[in-house]
């Protein structure tokens, strides 16, 4: 799982403006607080054209400015009843159309998937969660997208709009009760889908063994404070996996670590001759870490510290490298580690990427150090290195315990603890990675290494990850409301549709235009599609093709205009840090709140001026 | 139907308050064009109008001629393309003049999954009246309208009488002061036809102003103070109805039991002073009164089968 660099930041340090010297930041209100009086004025001076196309100079003036100002005062007077009402309406609508055969399509699927969804694979858990969240975010945009796009356009055609707008109702009540009824109906879909999957996970994975053999052994200690281990023994295998389990002479125990979950054991009869064993369900696959960023800088080769890590060729320029035997090392620096958050211990999680330069010992990672070290310039106090291999594409997990061997100045070594020797007095701690092959190197982001707290609830986290498809759909929803106050709904939905695609793939739109990706815009890619002709291939030097070129050329603008003030729906999806077990943290939540509530609004806006000044009759 | 539910506080009479206009247009045109702007239709040219309180002014002519449009131009559901509208003093756009007004559209349109009660309700809402008005007032116009016994049935399965009904009571909903009402009595039977007749006089009789419009010449005739005629979208004629139709060198005559000694007499009158006779007849009654006389009988003795010779 790939968490992106801007994905870090809180909540207030994406808002407001910020960032140190070198690059300074305006935060997404000064983006918001340039682009919206730009927007505005663009949008109006194009609707002060078609005005006086129509009117003349003067009047086409004055249709313009009565609009707006008639705008200010229905806005300032929205009426929460009128709303209700025509939420209500909506809802009743939807109700009435039968819409919740979306949620009987919905079971329907889950009944089938189990029989498709392999339970015997790698990450089950990954698995069947990036399902339901997957399967519930299409049905949730379809429906907000049917929803939505069908209901204004059959009002105008049936002109049941007639007997509303000629009542007391400004348009943006109309606009707003209509997402407002829908986004409730949706809501209330989703609400079902999610405790229906939620079920469906569990009892996907749930499944159970038996004990096959054991035997007893004695006095094997396992880790440092452990009790004895008494038994040891195999469980049968089920959904494709077998466990090995210990038990202690305390009677409790658990099975190792398979497919990313375990299970609890427990001696059940007394007589030592004659033990039973009870495998408990499956633990571990449904969880949320709550990792703790640090800030990350590098010190290359020679030990000077830098911004940036080594480039070793790779066109993303995401991780930075370190070069292995020598002094480059990556430092961390966490802040928040206070000793009540972790009493125990301290556990980071690595998930480092792994560049050979030789191919070295292929069946093994490349071996690497990591100690921690008090921030404090003064201290100069650090913990013995622990060496570890970095496999690569899995999550290495290191835990210091509280109390550890520490390395003052003189460099030798004595028993030390993490809070009084290595964490600064504002809760600030150090932690240095090396690679220790020579010619080797480590990849790291800031996201790569990351001081794991306590777990998160992981039904919390899932709510949090359907909030996130909630968000979609609500944008959907209004995108669809927006559209269908000016277009019938066949094109409006496939208008809005549309921006759908756009949404998920502005890159891709944006790399075709810089000419990153080849094969031309539209009207070129159908040529290439229609003669056989691959994406590379040079087009004759004629005046045809410049034309082409040319138009192309303007459509992609367009395009990726367009595509630049859609909302970007991966930004919304959330479903990879529920599937692969990491909390979604609030600072991201709280953006994506914001960013789906104000298009909301703003699909909101657009839509009242489209219905305002909408002839509804003719 | 009864009215009395329906209840104004300052009846209002057009003798009273004469001059208070409610509904003026000045120099109104409405040219529909196409996709490209080209002129498709000139559906009203440089109407001058004035409504004024308390009257019942009904707009005539064939289809197409301009009424409809004049009144979705009144309600802000149409733009003019040139000149004014204005309702109450204010323009035609401005939704304030919604809360003094009613309007019956041609067809009722009206959701058809809701039924009554909550049709009358959500219109309620609309207006922002709090719930126990609502629901008064929602009661008090479904029995007015005589839909007690369907009150809860959904619009689609009502018919077409009925649905006009539960219109009449949704533009009545906020007790408003002016009425339009587009082609009130199309889709009516003649029973539902002369309650809606009824209906319009009894609202002015509370004081309200009511704009109505239709093809039906004997509607207009039997309720209209004045009118106005509308041919191609031009206004053709404009004035009270009683005026409009008074043909002025033709004396009528109407009497009850002479004989025909008597017939020959008034005759001979009649050429003595010059006068020449066009008719002297047994009057037919209207179909329509005929009708509505057999109705009428019917309800009050069920089952009884009278066929009248005369």
């Amino acid at each position: 799982m790939v968490v992106d660099e801007l994905e870090l930041l809180s909540f207030l340090e994406w808002l407001l403006p910020g960032g140190d010297g070198s690059e300074m930041k305006i935060g997404a209100l000064g983006v918001f607080l340039l682009i919206v009086p730009a927007l505005s004025a663009t949008v109006a001076f194009v609707c002060y054209l078609f005005s006086v196309a129509r009117h003349g100079p003067s009047e086409g003036f004055y249709t313009v400015a009565r609009t707006v100002a008639a705008g200010v005062t229905d806005i300032s007077n929205i009426s929460p009843r009128r709303v209700w009402a025509m939420a209500r309406l909506a809802i009743n609508e939807a109700v009435r159309r039968r819409v919740l055969i979306v949620v009987a399509i919905f079971m329907l699927v889950l009944l089938f998937a189990g029989w498709f969804l392999d339970s015997g694979s790698e990450h089950p858990a990954r698995l069947y969660i990036s399902f339901v969240l997957t399967m519930t975010t299409y049905l949730a945009l379809a429906l907000g997208l049917l929803l939505s796009t069908f209901s204004l356009p059959s009002d105008i055609k049936n002109k049941t709009i007639h007997t509303i707008l000629t009542k007391p109702v400004r348009q943006v009540e109309i606009v707003l009760g209509r997402i407002l009824g829908f986004v409730a109906v949706g809501t209330a879909m989703l609400v079902v889908m999610g405790l229906g999957s939620y079920l469906f996970v569990r009892r996907g994975l749930s499944h159970t063994h038996t004990v096959e053999s054991f035997e007893r052994v004695e006095g094997t200690t396992v880790g440092q404070d452990e009790s004895p281990v008494v038994w040891r023994g195999t469980c049968t295998s089920a959904d494709g996996h077998a466990h090995t389990f210990t038990v202690n002479q305390d009677g409790a125990g658990q099975t190792d670590v398979q497919r990313g979950h375990w299970h609890p054991v427990e001696k059940l009869s007394g007589k030592d001759g004659n033990p039973v064993f009870a495998i408990g369900p499956p633990q571990g696959w449904l969880q949320a870490r709550v990792p703790i960023y640090g800030g990350l800088m590098f010190l290359d080769r020679n030990g000077q510290s830098t911004q940036k890590g080594i480039n070793v060729g790779k066109e993303w320029d995401y991780r930075g490298y370190i070069e292995g035997g020598s002094q480059a090392a990556a430092i961390w620096t966490f802040s928040g580690i206070t000793e009540q958050a972790f009493p125990e211990q301290l556990s980071l999680e690595l998930n480092l990427r792994v560049f050979r330069s030789f191919k070295g010992e292929i069946e093994r990672g490349v071996l690497g150090s990591i100690y921690l070290s008090n921030p404090d310039s003064g201290a100069a106090m650090r913990s013995v290195p622990v060496s570890f291999e970095a496999k690569e594409f899995s999550i290495d997990e290191i835990v210091f315990g509280r109390s550890l061997d520490v390395i003052e100045r003189d460099g030798i070594p004595r028993e030390g603890d993490i809070f009084k020797d290595l964490v600064s007095k504002d809760g600030e701690l150090s932690v240095i990675v090396q690679c220790s092959e020579r010619a080797q190197y480590f990849g790291m982001a800031q996201g790569d290494v990351y001081v794991r707290s306590a777990d998160a609830p992981f039904f919390m986290n899932f709510v949090k990850g359907y909030i996130g498809i909630w968000l979609q759909m609500v944008m959907v929803t209004a995108f669809g409301v927006m559209f269908s106050t000016f277009l019938n709904a066949a094109v409006a939905m496939l208008t809005t549709f549309s921006c759908v695609i756009l949404g998920f793939r502005s890159e891709f739109v944006s790399d075709i235009r810089t000419g990153d990706l080849e094969g031309g815009g539209p009207i070129e890619a159908t040529i290439r599609l229609l003669t056989q002709m691959n994406l590379s291939g040079e087009f004759s030097d004629q005046l045809v093709t410049k034309v082409v070129q040319f138009v192309d050329q303007g459509l992609l603008l367009l395009m990726s205009f367009t595509a630049n003030i859609l909302p970007n729906y991966n930004a919304f999806d959330t479903t990879d840090y529920v599937a692969y077990g990491f909390d979604i943290y609030g600072g991201l939540l709280s953006r994506n709140l914001t960013i789906g509530l104000v298009y909301t609004l703003a699909a909101a806006l657009v839509g009242y001026f489209f219905l305002k000044t909408r002839e509804v009759a003719a | 139907m009864s009215v009395e539910t329906v209840t104004n506080p300052e009846p209002a009479t057009p003798e009273t308050e004469p001059s208070e206009v409610v509904i003026e247009t000045r120099n109104l045109r409405k040219v529909y064009r196409d996709f490209w702007g080209r002129e498709k239709v000139r559906a009203l040219n440089a109407l001058d109008l004035e409504v004024r309180r308390g009257e019942i002014f009904g707009l005539l002519g064939p289809n197409g001629s301009g009424k409809s449009t004049t009144i979705k131009l009144l309600l802000g559901l149409l733009f003019p393309t040139s000149g004014q509208a204005l309702v109450f003093d204010r323009d035609a756009s401005d939704v304030e003049k919604n809360e003094r007004i009613g309007y019956l559209p041609e067809e009722s349109y009206l959701y058809r999954f809701l039924n009554a009660e909550e049709t009358l309700d959500f219109y309620g809402r609309l207006f922002d009246m709090d719930a126990q008005t609502r629901r008064e007032r929602v009661d008090s116009l479904i029995d007015m309208v005589g839909l007690e016994w369907a009150k809860r049935r959904q619009l689609r399965e009502y018919s077409k009488g009925m649905t006009r009904r539960i219109g009449l009571a949704q533009a009545l909903i906020n007790d408003p002061e002016l009425i339009l009402l587009d082609e009130p009595t199309t889709g009516l039977d003649p029973i539902g036809t002369r309650e809606m007749k009824d209906l319009i006089i009894k609202l002015r009789e509370q004081g309200k102003t009511v704009l109505m419009c239709s093809h039906l010449l004997a509607d207009v005739q039997d309720v209209c103070d004045r009118i106005a005629i509308l041919h191609q979208g031009d206004l053709k004629e404009m004035g009270r109805v009683d005026s409009l139709l008074t043909v002025k060198d033709v004396t009528q005559v109407q009497a009850r039991g002479l004989s025909a000694e008597a017939e020959e007499e008034i005759r001979e009158v009649i050429s003595r002073h010059g006068g020449k006779l066009m008719a002297m007849e047994h009057p037919t009654s209207t179909l329509e009164e005929l009708f509505l006389r057999i109705v009428r009988d019917s309800e009050q003795r069920p089952g009884r089968r009278t066929v009248e010779h005369e």
